[in-house]
């Protein structure tokens, strides 16, 4: 019974038409691996900026203390504000990492962690105008070798990427956003 | 979808003040809101000399201000030579003294640094940074 019911199957004329969806897959399949590699590509960009923000953060709110001297040093701010600030970026730094990993509160993250680098990237400036020889304090004591160049060259990558991931999420916002 | 960001942000900032203020709380003794140096870590003129001959007097300020001028047998010890002049201070240095940090004025980081680091590197212990600095041992010299 069943295989008349195959054979009936095959011998119809749609049997061997492909279905215009099936046309679309079949057409498809190159720009899907396009797509597919491009997600996987900005999934990492995604996972290093979180990470260097998550491990940036974790460093300075171990030791608020030295973060805060840090910040000091910029002499832009009254002390109290830079004991504030030392105490609540590196905890924002993380929360917004976070944010980045796992696809929550993603453009609000995105959009904080711009903010902010673009913040520090002028106070940088600023202070290597007005001839000041500090150290960024980013990244702990790791950073406190760094030359100008290199932070600029940091910031100014993070800027980058930070930048492309904005304009994808706002071509097309991430599902859990 | 403006209102949406705006509403991520402000989640964004509320979360992260929740650790902070639990951190502010847990280093209350750790770092004053006033000043940049615990007043347990600062020192008067007045009180370092009173200190006599219990006191080691280090120099932060760069090696050219330390050449001009200085406290009558301080040493110099600044981060630009740190590596260089550290061992020659830790030579002078001997247990029970007093270490008292000075650079040029009330509002110079250098002795604050110097200081956090002869404690945390050197694990030196009565580590000071001088009130007012080069500038306040002048007005009362």
């Amino acid at each position: 019974m069943g295989g008349v019911a195959e054979n009936e199957m095959s011998a119809t004329p749609n049997a061997e038409r492909p279905t215009p969806n099936a046309e679309l897959r079949t057409a498809g399949s190159i720009p899907d691996f396009k797509g597919r590699t491009s997600k996987i590509l900005w999934r990492t960009v995604d996972l290093v900026v979180a990470g260097i923000f998550i491990y940036a953060g974790a460093i300075k709110a171990l030791d608020p203390v030295q973060f805060a001297s840090d910040i000091d040093n910029y002499k832009i701010l009254p002390w109290p504000i830079s004991v504030a600030l030392a105490f609540y970026l590196p905890w924002l730094e993380i929360f917004c990492g976070l944010a980045l990993v796992f696809r929550r509160l993603y453009r609000g993250a995105l959009s904080i962690l711009t903010a902010l680098v673009v913040i520090f990237l002028v106070a940088t400036i600023a202070a290597k105008v007005r001839g000041l020889d500090i150290t960024c304090g980013c990244f702990g004591h790791a950073s406190q070798n760094w030359s100008f160049p290199t932070h600029l060259a940091l910031d100014l990558a993070l800027l980058a990427a930070l930048s492309a991931l904005c304009y994808c999420s706002t071509a097309k916002p991430p599902e859990n956003a | 979808m403006r209102s949406s960001l705006v509403r991520q942000i402000l989640i964004l900032a509320v979360l992260a003040l929740v650790p902070a203020v639990g951190e502010a709380i847990y280093f209350r003794h750790k770092i004053s809101w006033r000043s940049a140096i615990l007043p347990s870590e600062m020192v008067t003129v007045d009180q370092a000399r009173a200190w006599g001959e219990n006191v080691i007097w280090v120099d932060a300020r760069p090696d050219e201000e330390f050449a001009r001028d200085h406290i009558p047998a301080a040493l110099s010890l600044n981060e630009d030579r740190w590596n260089e002049l550290l061992p020659q201070f830790l030579a002078a240095w001997s247990p029970g003294k007093k270490i008292v940090v000075y650079c040029s004025s009330l509002g110079c980081n250098a002795s604050r640094e110097v200081a956090r680091r002869l404690r945390r590197e050197a694990q030196l212990p009565d580590v000071f940074v001088l009130e007012g600095g080069w500038e306040g041992w002048l007005k009362t010299r």
